[in-house]
């Protein structure tokens, strides 16, 4: 009994059951039925890929991406952008350090987005897998197939950021965790300790994970595990862990210092979004209906529900919740539980079938029923995500959600006919991180706080730009429409020191959009002044 | 006759023939002496050089400035100027020292050209201290030095393009004289018999030249008051009348009431106007007004101006083929070892910073090239073709021997203005990253994979216990 409490292997029970001992299946049907399966994997991972890299490079970094793309070239000591970024900043360097190794093929801005996409394609395999292991072939190609074109892992894993690999960590986690749970042998549960590790090094945050391990095993008695197992695997967490404050600490530089800054910043900075933030931009990246078949599926399928789902809810819920109470709040924080819910839904459409029905018509019907709402939601997911990945143009960015129109041609620009040493400055750090990958020149914001308490420990404040321009030390000024919207009262700054200093455009970035009559017209989002004492 | 007219075809062949090898000759595109059209009708550049500008700075020796300039020709080890020269038997003497050491006060050291004749000491250069002293100053002034602490973009400057440590002032005089050397190529003291206007009317200017070819030129003078000239200047608080010193032109007649001529005299805002909307003459000149380092004033300030005016220079369409000037147009009354060449009743005058900036510029070199004032108007003269003004032009070297017009212009670059200290900021240890973090993944990996054959052992046994229970 506590065997199939516990969802025993696969193998097992094939092994165990009678048709296995009475009717063996015929090698050739075996083979057959394998390379279906395979197929049927291979197409998703094929839809997965095809998302993801499509129109993948046709805007270039966000600011996020610029950064993280950024300290890998530091690491990797690509001339001048290794004294742009520095080194250590706010996370660890797991991706940042392969996106470093990546630069060995030649530093662009394709490559490191193409190892974010390799992180998402692979958590795509994972959540296949946990959903086989868990549910069966058909429930993990279903979460395999939602999480391949939900918007929401599709967008974050396009861009150079940490969310990608990171969750793809905590995916791994999970499946050695199932691993775990289903065989019971220590092995797994110190491999998950590692798994967390390597959460971990890919972003910090992840941590969080492991209150949701803990929650898992103290409310499911009946898997055994040993404290000294839970320490074995404590242990193996932190050796994993241990590059990021051993780095931090013997590469030197000042990195222990400004790191430290930056954990006690994320710790008492003001709340960047409301309540309501995560409520109303997740679920539909996510998908409606995804987490709609998740939720029926918890509640119809609920006395089945077992140690799988309590894993599951849990790994869907500690984000959300700690997120949700977390002052600082970004699109991109709750990727986590995305595959938790892909492989609730995938349970919901591949095991629920109506209990009563007898009829085989009826039984072929509903069949019928469930692959229709299979395919509308799968299409509905994809439509979402081709509307996020096809280039639109747009003078409005939410931060995380994409690549920023026009930042690229304006930092190529500024590389190409600016001259090398000169100094810019944006509305804010996010466009001056653009200008500092592209353009090669160095850039400041002037919404940074010149107070030590208020800014970004990563940041540099421009104490009085009026002296920085009438001495010389800065010659440009960059203005763009996208912090513009952010912040009204410091784009009205930035305009007035370019009336002040005489600020002549000397190069102006447009997208086109629709205005109030209809008319497509060419709207300016980024302009480059030049201005003089 | 029949034979001569027979023979004509003959050499217009040949002259046709030879003009049209020497059109083919002619690489306008690489090579250092191919003309460079100019606008309009005006003769082309000869170099690359397209337009050349000349700022002049007020008062300071080479010593006072670079006198400890790593490599160039800066105040001897062990010197120590005599506090009285001619009092042989004292050996009261004076040490170079850094300024504001030794307590003097900063100050603005007399250059007249008594001074001068003192400190000179026929040669000897053993009276600057001295000279000073009997102008009822602290006479340790002279002998104090500037360096990179003082003047890190000059530094800088220096340390990426030309710098010329044998240019000397025109004359062993205050500005005045100096700046008339710089346009006119000769001394503005009018010969017995000649009101001063009688003289300047009769004498040409660069500008004239110019003006005469068709080459355009500006004068932009900072904070420029189109009413202050020679006319006037009495009306003026005494620095304000310094524009009429720095800008001889406002000493002449012509350039005064010749619109044609005034209008090349404008405020130096037009310089930025000039350098974005493409109208920067073939030509520029340019003096200071606040920021000009005239003792006692602020040396920092200065370095701003040069490096806004420099900067904007780079900024612009114009780098590719432009040259800049910095000098000074005398040596203020401060300490300097070279004895100058006394080519005639004037001067030269001791050695006065210079350096020269431009794409073609070689790059970190101190040029030893005897130059002074007149030199630029030699290359001006030799760039575009115009007839020298003097003996004194005519006479003096051009500087061409600081370009490098065989290779490509080096791209612009805005020089730094704080000095690199030498120290590198600590740079974090790559090598630790890459060890930690890839050992991180080396171990992860193991341990999963150990977790396989683990399980995968495992399964085989159960598997093979299952067999055992059917059989």
């Amino acid at each position: 009994m506590i065997v199939q409490d516990m969802g025993v292997p696969e193998f097992q029970t094939v092994a165990k059951s009678p048709a296995f001992r009475q009717r063996p299946v015929s090698a050739v049907k075996r083979r057959t039925g394998v390379l279906v399966n395979v197929a049927m994997v291979g197409i998703v991972l094929a839809i997965a890929v095809a998302v993801r890299v499509v129109y993948i490079n046709q805007l270039g970094y966000n600011t996020d991406e610029a950064v993280y793309a950024g300290q890998g070239a530091a690491i990797a000591q690509v001339p001048i952008l290794k004294d742009l970024f520095p080194v250590f900043r706010a996370h660890p360097l797991l991706f940042q350090f392969l996106v470093a190794l990546s630069y060995k093929f030649g530093t662009n801005d394709l490559l490191p987005r193409l190892l974010s996409v390799f992180f998402g394609v692979a958590t795509v395999y994972l959540v296949y897998d946990i959903g086989r292991r868990l549910y069966g072939h058909g429930a993990g190609v279903i979460a395999g197939l939602f999480l391949a074109l939900m918007p929401y892992h599709v967008v974050v894993t396009r861009q150079v950021l940490l969310d990608g690999p990171m969750v793809f960590c905590t995916t791994l986690t999970l499946l050695l965790l199932v691993r775990f749970a289903e065989t019971e042998r220590p092995i797994w549960l110190v491999s998950a300790g590692v798994g967390m590790g390597l959460s971990f090094l890919a972003k910090e945050t992840s941590i969080l994970m492991v209150g949701a391990i803990f929650a898992f095993l103290a409310i499911s008695p009946k898997i055994r595990v040993r404290i000294l197992d839970i320490v074995l695997s404590l242990i193996m967490m932190a050796i994993i862990m241990a590059p990021f404050p051993l780095s931090v600490s013997l590469a030197g530089g000042g990195s222990d210092s400004k790191t430290g800054q930056y954990l006690v910043w994320q710790l008492f900075r003001r709340p960047n979004h409301t309540l309501d933030f995560y409520p109303t931009v997740v679920p539909p990246a996510i998908g409606i209906a995804v987490i709609i078949a998740a939720v029926i599926g918890l509640l119809l399928l609920r006395k089945e529900n077992g140690w799988k789902e309590k894993l599951l809810v849990l790994w869907v819920i500690t984000p959300v919740i700690f997120f949700e109470l977390w002052p600082t709040k970004g699109f991109q924080y709750l990727l986590p539980a995305a595959p938790a819910v892909a492989i609730l839904a995938g349970r919901f459409l591949a095991t629920w079938r109506i209990p009563f029905l007898k009829s085989r018509a009826l039984k072929i019907l509903q069949e019928v029923v469930v692959t229709i709402i299979l395919i509308f939601v799968a299409v509905s997911l994809f439509n979402d995500s081709w509307r996020l990945v096809t280039p639109t143009q747009s003078d409005q960015f939410l931060a995380g959600s994409g690549g920023l129109p026009g930042g690229r041609e304006t930092g190529m620009w500024i590389r190409d006919h600016v001259p090398l040493g000169s100094t810019f400055m944006a509305i804010g750090p996010s466009m001056a991180n653009i200008v500092k990958f592209y353009g090669y020149r160095q850039a400041y914001g002037l919404s940074v706080s010149p107070n030590p308490l208020r800014r970004n420990p990563s940041y540099e404040a421009i104490t009085n730009p009026d002296f920085k321009i009438r001495s010389g030390d800065l010659q440009y000024l960059i203005w763009d429409s996208f912090s513009a919207s952010r912040t009204s009262f410091f784009s009205n700054q930035m305009l007035a020191y370019v009336k002040r200093y005489s600020g002549r455009a000397i190069y102006t970035s447009t997208v086109t959009v629709t205005a109030p009559n209809g008319d497509r017209v060419e709207k300016p989002v980024i302009i480059v002044y030049e201005v003089h004492p | 006759m029949i034979s001569r007219v027979g023979r004509k075809p003959v050499w217009a062949i040949v002259f046709l023939v030879g003009v049209t090898l020497i059109f083919l000759s002619v690489d306008s595109s690489a090579s250092p002496v191919s003309p460079v059209l100019a606008d309009g009708n005006a003769p082309a550049a000869k170099t690359l050089i397209k337009h050349f500008i000349f700022l002049m700075q007020e008062n300071h020796s080479f010593d006072n400035y670079f006198g400890t300039y790593p490599g160039a020709n800066g105040i001897p080890a062990n010197v120590c100027m005599p506090v009285d020269p001619f009092k042989t038997d004292s050996k009261d003497c004076v040490k170079p020292f850094h300024a504001g050491d030794n307590d003097v006060l900063p100050d603005d050291p007399d250059h007249s050209t008594q001074t001068f004749l003192s400190q000179f000491n026929k040669g000897k250069m053993d009276g600057f201290v001295y000279a000073l002293n009997q102008r009822n100053q602290d006479g340790r002034l002279a002998m104090s030095y500037y360096d990179d602490r003082d003047l890190p973009y000059y530094w800088n400057l220096a340390e990426q393009y030309v710098l010329f440590d044998n240019f000397f002032s025109s004359a062993g005089d205050s500005s005045g004289i100096n700046h008339f050397y710089w346009v006119a190529a000769t001394h503005d003291e009018p010969p017995a018999g000649q009101t001063l206007q009688e003289y300047l009317a009769n004498t040409p200017t660069i500008f004239d030249r110019l003006s005469e070819a068709g080459i355009s030129w500006k004068f932009y003078v900072q904070n420029y008051d189109p009413a202050l000239t020679y006319r006037t200047q009495d009306q003026y608080p005494g620095n304000r009348q310094s524009q009429v010193i720095w800008v001889p032109l406002l000493l002449m007649d012509r350039f005064i009431d010749d619109p044609a001529l005034n209008s090349h005299i404008v405020d130096l805002d037009q310089y930025y106007d000039d350098l974005s909307k493409g109208t920067l003459p073939s030509v520029a000149f340019m003096v200071p007004s606040g920021p000009s380092e005239h003792p006692p004033s602020s040396l920092l300030s200065g370095q701003r101006f040069v490096r806004v005016l420099l900067q904007s220079l780079m900024q612009s369409d114009y780098w590719a083929d432009s040259a800049f000037m910095l000098s000074y147009d005398d040596w203020g009354g401060w300490y300097d070892h070279v004895p100058p060449p006394q080519v005639d009743a004037h001067g030269l005058g001791p050695r006065v910073p210079a350096i020269l900036i431009s794409p073609y510029a070689k790059r970190g070199v101190i040029d030893n090239t005897q130059l002074d004032f007149t030199s630029a108007l030699k290359f001006i003269q030799e760039n575009w073709g115009v007839k020298s003004l003097s003996t004194r032009d005519a006479a003096a070297n051009n500087f061409l021997e600081a370009f490098n017009f065989t290779a490509p212009p080096r791209p612009a670059e805005l020089v730094p203005f704080d000095r690199a200290t030498g120290v590198k900021p600590a740079e974090p240890k790559r090598f630790v990253i890459y060890i930690a973090y890839g050992g991180a993944l080396l171990v992860s990996v193991l341990v999963i994979i150990v977790a396989i054959i683990l399980t995968k052992r495992g399964m085989r046994s159960t598997l093979k216990d299952g067999e055992g229970l059917q059989s």
